[in-house]
């Protein structure tokens, strides 16, 4: 074999969870192992999609991280997520922005989770909402992918994101003086 | 600088008159059919919506881009070192990561953490070309070709740490220097934990090149025209064959920093500049040629005027570069430099094996060359261009295999 399937890789990490590197995840959606009430992962995608690696983060910082992309609800009823797992933490949390009455932007936990209405989009973006996961249980490398299950009204969806270094999102993750996560 | 290859000039000459040939057949078919020439240049959509912002060059296929295809007025070229610890899965996530982006921004998109993605909407012919160097290739674990090495010491070489030879390189080149700069800055950052930024190298050609137009140096001479037929008899002088196999589609690229000394050139008479480098000025003709010919015609080294001298001298850039064998020939795609650093020429250069094809040529330059008293090296570097990532493949892959 002269040249690797990019796409073959990528489904390799997803079951062994190995930090294999994978160009072309932007687009991965993949079933759930557990039977989903409504083939729900045919119908909610995260198209590119990706989270902050913690080699980009300082030291102190890489306990956790976030996870960007546009889901797209495929079907025709709407699905909300209300949280998830992942191998690579010990919790997955759904994140929005929100202004304080003192004025300064905030994450909180997105109390009534994320609803993405039939045929619609929501754009998850450093600085807006946003998926964390928190409790990493091994460094997250530049290049690597990163599997999310979403738990949702429609079945557990498991997403792919890929691993890419990013200067920014750093408010999510600074233990001070955002105290957006100290409730976690 | 200018290398000279008198076996490419009837060939390229060939493709002028047959482009020639084409506009007066149209030209003929348009009286032929009686009139209203202008109904198919009006109707084409394409033609008017034909934006230069919005023009992209592909990214998939069998050899990158920015190879043969033709240079764009804005190019860098981006040294990177590898940073300790980076192993073989090192070097494939890097190369994930570089495909993804690169595939991103050629065909108009951010790249995938891109917050400007504005900016990458004007593609303006994009296109990034990445090579690797010998060090990229020993943690992979793989064989490297023998060329895969800093070139021979010249004697005229003055090289510079700064500018010297990296890990990777990547040529980023396009028609607008706004989407170089973007496209430099998301490839550098997105790598960052894997690599050191060693130095960027920026130039630029003449935006407005084309027919009567050539790329000219800042010396003002023509420069990296006569080309050889790379879409033709000579492909095989740029496009590895697959020694070693992890190559085959690709190529190598030399990079080389001359420095130039504007400040002595300035006093330098026309017909003096015209000796050193055996070619007019105006038209880039051999000194030889007869009038109007153009910077295609071939150079008569054995021509001697009254006095029973060469008519182009004996040390002139033109004869000092004529390639002895069929093989010292390569492609150059060059960039004009001036900056804080000084005033010169990105030599970039093309080919399959640059010990066999450049270095002879290089050889001849550094013993005799009259361009020498105004040029110097102070960068060089080789690297092993990768082949095109087919559609779903990583740049690399078969590095990596």
């Amino acid at each position: 074999m002269i040249r690797r399937s990019l796409l073959a890789g990528a489904a390799a990490s997803l079951l062994t969870l190995s930090l294999t590197a994978c160009g072309t995840s932007s687009d991965a959606t993949t079933p759930s192992p557990a039977a989903a009430p409504r083939d729900a992962a045919a119908t909610l995608t995260l198209t590119d999609g990706w989270a902050k690696s913690t080699d980009s983060m300082p030291a102190e910082a890489r306990t956790m991280t976030g996870v960007f992309g546009t889901l797209t609800n495929h079907g025709t009823t709407p699905i909300r997520v209300t949280g998830g797992t992942s191998p690579a933490g010990t919790m997955v949390e759904l994140h929005e922005t929100v202004r304080t009455p003192s004025g300064t932007m905030q994450m909180q936990p997105a109390a009534q989770g994320f609803t993405i209405e039939p045929h619609g989009t929501r754009v998850l973006k450093p600085g807006a909402d946003h998926i964390m996961v928190m409790g990493l249980t091994s460094e997250l490398v530049v290049g690597t992918t990163l599997p999310i299950t979403l738990a949702t009204d429609a079945g557990d969806i498991t997403i792919t994101a890929s691993v890419r270094a990013f200067p920014g999102a750093q408010e999510s993750y600074a233990p001070s003086p955002v105290a957006s996560h100290s409730g976690h | 600088m200018t290398h000279d290859h008198a076996a490419g000039a009837a060939r390229r000459g060939f493709l002028t008159s047959a482009a020639g040939t084409v506009g007066a057949a149209a030209l003929a078919g348009w009286s032929l059919v009686g009139g209203a020439p202008s109904a198919d240049a009006q109707s084409n959509p394409t033609r008017r919506q034909d934006d230069p912002a919005a023009r992209r060059r592909p990214f998939r296929g069998v050899h990158q881009s920015g190879i043969v295809d033709a240079p764009q007025a804005h190019g860098a070229f981006v040294g990177l070192d590898l940073v300790d610890g980076v192993d073989r899965e090192g070097v494939r996530r890097l190369l994930s990561v570089l495909t993804d982006d690169i595939d991103r921004l050629m065909s108009g998109q951010g790249s995938l953490t891109d917050q400007e993605p504005e900016l990458a909407a004007v593609t303006a012919e994009l296109t990034v070309t990445v090579g690797v160097g010998p060090g990229v290739v020993a943690r992979v674990g793989a064989t490297a070709p023998t060329w895969l090495a800093p070139l021979p010491g010249f004697s005229v070489d003055r090289l510079e740490d700064r500018w010297s030879a990296a890990d990777l390189c990547l040529q980023v080149c396009s028609a607008s220097p706004t989407t170089v700069s973007h496209a430099v800055r998301r490839l550098t950052t997105a790598l960052e934990p894997l690599v050191r930024l060693r130095w960027v190298q920026r130039g630029f050609r003449e935006p407005f090149e084309g027919p009567g137009r050539p790329m000219r140096n800042l010396f003002g001479q023509v420069d990296g025209t006569v080309q050889p037929d790379v879409a033709g008899q000579d492909a095989g002088l740029v496009w590895n064959a697959g020694e070693p196999a992890w190559l085959a589609g690709g190529s190598a690229l030399v990079l080389r920093r001359i420095a130039m000394a504007m400040d002595t050139w300035d006093a330098v008479d026309r017909q003096s500049r015209e000796n050193s480098i055996g070619r007019r000025l105006d038209t880039g003709a051999p000194v030889t040629a007869p009038p109007g010919a153009g910077a295609d015609a071939p150079a008569d080294l054995f021509a001697k005027d009254g006095l029973g001298f060469h008519v182009i001298d004996d040390a002139a850039h033109v004869r000092r570069a004529q390639a002895k064998e069929p093989h010292e020939r390569f492609l150059r795609r060059p960039y004009s430099y001036d900056d804080e650093s000084g005033t010169g020429l990105l030599f970039a250069a093309y080919m399959v094996d640059p010990v066999r094809q450049f270095v002879p040529v290089q050889q001849r330059l550094a013993e005799l060359d009259l361009l020498n008293i105004w040029t110097t090296p102070v960068g060089s570097g080789v690297w092993a261009v990768l082949p095109g990532a087919g559609p779903g493949e990583m740049l690399g892959g078969a590095l990596l295999a």
